[in-house]
């Protein structure tokens, strides 16, 4: 499961946490946490927004589609 | 003047390279994740998990079948670190699981073997390897990308002794193999692998293969044990001595998957005394932007009242190259003044810090 998070500018982090563990994982296309975050969205695991609301497929398609 | 080379000076042209060693850490010396023992996790047996030695990884499809951790207590000669590996129950391993240890190299570190090329180089595994069981044992070298693998199999005769084994493999001709920054080869030491993910041994094959047929396997005895050093993979055709890098190169090797960050400073947020943004350098440049994540309970230092402790990583941001920026959750501070004050992390254990991955 994963949760979108704000930065120290209260703007939308380039990062995502994992919440099981509570690491970030960077945007970055050669970062294996984030190829196996994308992986797990397609496979429909649970994404949060910052403010901790679930959100729909549609929305986790919408938010793929702005990624790296 | 010399005349004439000394017998033996001159032991084989792969000695005299650099990086004679394509495995890292494969004298297990360099622990930086923990020294004590870990029982694996289930990760889905399709993503490595780090959590002990430096470089070495395991794939589980089951929750605590076997625990691992540094050991010193009996190595073989001529090392002083092994990764030892005991089995918690006897397991009946499924057409499905996957259970092993394994290392990725990454492709910048091959790209002379010319793999999947009609110019593919020969390599040898070596290993010392020990087991309270004996028999047949199997691993496979395997493309990051899962299609194409060489099972193979080891023979351990005398339970409990660590035995030396050396595979040449032929290098293979087609494939598909990553370049630059990405895996290009998987080593795996299976543990206990279903049949979904085994084949024939000795030879190049299309398919996701993770150990050989019929191989011995150890989650399935309660308390069997298999321990592990001295891996090397080179080129040739023939195993020559241990590649012994010094101890501060190999953690610097290591340190581009996975280091420990243990210095940083910057201010706390201008508006609230919960948030934090500072900088945190890396020791050496790593394989990509890593993931960051709190270890232990790492402390700061706030000269305007008491010292705030982390609750979470909100944001990294950074190169891979020279350091990262962490947007901090913060809980515990307090003092006059205390908003847009520097903050220091100030870490006085070696098991605390930010710890940043970059691993395969």
């Amino acid at each position: 499961m994963y949760k979108l998070s704000l930065d120290h500018k209260g703007q939308p982090a380039q990062s995502v946490i994992r919440t099981t563990d509570g690491a970030c994982i960077p945007f970055a296309p050669d970062n294996t946490d984030y190829q196996q975050f994308k992986k797990d969205l397609a496979n429909g695991v649970e994404l949060k927004d910052a403010e901790g609301n679930q959100m729909t497929p549609e929305q986790i398609t919408t938010f793929l589609a702005t990624l790296p | 003047m010399l005349t004439q080379v000394p017998s033996g000076m001159l032991q084989t042209t792969a000695q005299f390279y650099s990086m004679k060693n394509r495995i890292i850490n494969g004298a297990m010396q360099v622990a930086q994740y923990s020294t004590s023992s870990i029982t694996a996790g289930n990760n889905g047996g399709t993503s490595n998990t780090y959590s002990a030695i430096d470089r070495w990884g395991y794939l589980s499809t089951q929750a605590s079948k076997f625990s691992f951790q540094q050991l010193s207590a009996s190595p073989p000669t001529g090392f002083y670190n092994y990764l030892g590996v005991t089995s918690s129950s006897a397991y009946t391993v499924l057409a499905g699981d996957i259970f092993t240890f394994n290392q990725v190299i990454e492709a910048n570190n091959v790209a002379d073997l010319q793999w999947g090329t009609a110019n593919a180089k020969t390599i040898t595994l070596s290993f010392w390897v020990q087991s309270s069981l004996t028999g047949t044992f199997g691993g496979c070298l395997k493309s990051y990308g899962n299609n194409y693998a060489y099972p193979f199999q080891y023979t351990i005769s005398s339970a409990s002794t660590w035995t030396f084994i050396s595979l040449t493999i032929p290098g293979p001709t087609a494939g598909t193999w990553n370049t630059g920054n990405a895996g290009q080869i998987y080593c795996f030491w299976g543990l206990g692998v279903g049949s979904t993910f085994t084949s024939t041994a000795g030879s190049w094959q299309a398919g996701n293969y993770v150990s050989a047929n019929s191989s011995v396997n150890v989650v399935s005895t309660n308390n069997a044990t298999w321990n592990i050093t001295g891996v090397q993979l080179e080129v040739g055709a023939q195993a020559t001595s241990f590649d012994y890098r010094p101890y501060g190169t190999e953690l610097f090797l290591c340190q581009r998957y996975y280091q420990l960050g243990q210095t940083g400073a910057g201010p706390m947020s201008n508006t609230s005394i919960t948030g934090a943004y500072i900088s945190v350098p890396f020791n050496t440049a790593m394989r990509t932007t890593p993931t960051a994540a709190v270890v232990g309970t790492p402390s700061f230092e706030n000269m305007f009242g008491a010292n705030p402790t982390i609750t979470s990583i909100a944001g990294v941001r950074g190169s891979a190259l020279s350091g990262a920026d962490l947007s901090l959750g913060l809980t515990g501070a307090s003092g006059t003044g205390v908003t847009g004050a520097s903050l220091v992390m100030s870490v006085n254990s070696t098991t605390s810090g930010i710890g940043f991955s970059a691993e395969l």
